[in-house]
């Protein structure tokens, strides 16, 4: 049996459907990932969880315990919300403590307990600080170490940095990752960001109207989306229908009713020109209608037999030769053209 | 100076001239001895705020209404933080209804409010017309909205639906949460709402006079009753009364500017 193990959890608002029959499981010490646009049901399904949103139908075991209906302050579980919720009337060091007065225990007591996770989530120096004097991104860590000084069985992140700026989000996610992997803490973590989610975690369960509709490592879901869904949420994939497919490609038989084809592994070349040796794959007549400059990375995007592409290289030299409005060759490598269910 | 400049500066000198002449002159006529046939008075004297002060049946009064006033506030306190506090967290759906019954007194004149309420109250299970109890409860009705607005406006800057399912989470029973977590950030905000509630109450009269008038004289009543007897003295009275509410009024500014301030 998993460590986490959650059956046909099912709750509805009023006429929408927040968690549709859903079941997942998740091992001891894993990060896992629950990715999904807004409204997908993500943070209802943490929120359960945590015991913040009572669910119609449905069980939640957690190391083999039953917690289904356990009330949230007996279910030893952690949870950092996106807005912080750190307490403005305590210092980092009483709100890191709380939890522990909360068990009985005394400050002389609890002090080193938290001076260490003070140390660990690197805030020495800002113990006897208020929230209000400390940026986002400290009063994110203020936040974390609160919940994980309860050595709580699961850590739930509800899009913890989603309110950070994008530089600080960045360190905090290494930083989270190496604090999980220091402390080896079953952690779910909520976003709506495929990018965060890729870098993260060890397993991402992708969502959609309440139902899970991908599962597996971040390089799975990625290289392989089950269905359109997520091959459009994940990435920038170029999704077509067989026939569309077979009129690009000039033939060849298409069974599954529809194929993503990542941006990246489109090639441009000359007109009359083709990849040597030419692989297994088809060329294309075409012509480039756009360019955008990302940073390190330019997007074309690509007409081709009434097709659109979008089609992204790294910004290098090599690339100058193309310009806008220019007749190009378009190359799909067959072994890249991914079949959706 | 500009035409544009004079015209504002003009029209704030008269507006000020209009709020400030009445009240100079009511203090000025407070510590007149005669002043009906000169310009400016004849001669000037405390006397009249000596008579005020040492008049035992103002003093009485004032004790009364203080009674009235911090009773009628601290029961609203007790019974209004929880209330609103259960709501607001566990109980939204229910917010609405709530916030409509608290606004009502809003509606209903300070008159219509007292023959009601004197016709219901005169007999049958709770004949408290005329008793002090009527007041009472009239006032607290009558703050209602303020005590509302002020904590439920202090409860949702705090965030404390957060605020809870983080300190529930970290083991604390829902009154843990509340005594702990709660309550100590929404005191500033629930400090405006009682001193707001107070100045009102202090300076309400229909009800007062109305309700109770002579049987339990309240300050309100006491003022208007010696209005009467002595022009100076009820200036002297009408100034007593406006240095008080001013500084309950500078409270409230300051109350309610520190809890901006902390959750800023």
């Amino acid at each position: 049996m998993s460590y986490v193990q959650i059956d046909n959890l099912t709750k509805t608002y009023k006429d929408t459907i927040a968690l549709n029959h859903l079941s997942l499981t998740f091992d001891k010490g894993e990060f896992v990932t629950l990715l999904g646009p807004s409204g997908c049901g993500k943070s209802t399904l943490l929120r359960s969880i945590a015991g913040l949103a009572p669910t119609e139908e449905g069980s939640i075991h957690v190391d083999g315990v039953d917690i289904t209906h356990l009330k949230p302050k007996d279910r030893e579980i952690g949870m950092v919300f996106q807005s912080y919720g750190l307490f403005p009337n305590m210092t980092v060091l009483e709100n890191i403590g709380f939890g522990l007065r909360m068990k009985g225990m005394k400050k002389s007591e609890y002090e080193g307990k938290v001076k260490r996770m003070i140390e660990l989530v690197d805030l020495v120096g800002k113990e006897q600080s208020y929230p209000h004097q400390l940026s986002g991104g400290q009063q994110q860590r203020v936040a974390l170490a609160r919940s994980l000084v309860m050595e709580p069985k699961i850590l739930l992140l509800d899009e913890p940095l989603s309110a950070l700026d994008a530089k600080i989000r960045k360190n905090l996610q290494v930083e989270l990752r190496r604090i999980q992997r220091e402390l080896s803490i079953t952690t779910v973590f909520v976003t709506h960001d495929q990018e965060e989610a890729l870098t993260i975690s060890d397993r991402i369960f992708v969502m959609d109207l309440g139902n899970i509709v991908q599962s597996g490592n971040p390089e799975e879901i990625y290289t392989h989306p089950a269905n359109e869904f997520v091959a459009r949420f994940i990435g920038n994939y170029n999704v077509l229908r067989a026939e569309q497919l077979r009129q690009l490609t000039g033939g060849g038989s298409f069974a599954a009713v529809s194929y993503a084809i990542r941006p990246e592994v489109i090639q441009l070349f000359p007109e009359h020109a083709g990849p040597e040796p030419s692989g297994n794959g088809w060329l294309a007549a075409g012509k480039v209608k756009d360019i955008t400059v990302t940073g390190n990375v330019l997007r074309y995007l690509v007409e081709s037999q009434d097709q659109r592409l979008q089609v992204d290289h790294l910004n290098t030299a090599k690339e100058l030769w193309i310009q806008r409005d220019m007749n190009v060759n378009v190359w799909i490598p067959a072994e890249e053209c991914v079949p959706l269910g | 100076m500009k035409a544009g400049k004079l015209f504002h500066v003009s029209v704030v000198t008269l507006v000020m001239l209009y709020l400030f002449v009445p009240l100079a002159v009511t203090f000025l006529y407070s510590i007149a001895t005669d002043w009906y046939r000169t310009f400016l008075p004849e001669g000037y004297t405390l006397n009249w705020y000596r008579e005020m002060l040492t008049d035992p049946r103002l003093l009485e009064a004032l004790w009364r209404t203080l009674f009235v006033t911090v009773f009628t506030i601290v029961l609203s306190i007790l019974l209004m933080v929880p209330t609103i506090f259960i709501v607001t967290v566990y109980f939204s759906k229910w917010e609405r209804l709530l916030q409509a019954i608290v606004m009502l007194p809003y509606a209903i004149p300070g008159v219509v409010a007292a023959v009601g309420l004197i016709r219901i109250y005169s007999d049958g299970p709770l004949a408290i017309s005329g008793t002090v109890w009527i007041v009472i409860g009239a006032y607290f009705i009558s703050i209602l909205p303020f005590m509302y607005q002020g904590i439920r406006n202090s409860l949702r800057t705090v965030d404390a639906i957060t605020l809870v399912d983080a300190a529930e989470l970290l083991g604390a029973s829902r009154i843990q949460a509340f005594r702990h977590v709660v309550l100590p950030n929404i005191m500033p905000g629930v400090m405006a709402s009682v001193l707001l509630s107070f100045s009102i109450l202090f300076g309400e009269f229909v009800l007062a006079n109305l309700l109770i008038g002579g049987q339990y004289e309240l300050l309100q009543v006491y003022l208007m009753r010696r209005m009467d007897e002595s022009g100076h003295l009820s200036s002297a009275i009408v100034v007593f009364y406006f240095v008080l509410i001013l500084i309950l009024s500078g409270l409230i500014l300051k109350f309610g500017r520190s809890a901006k301030e902390e959750n800023a």
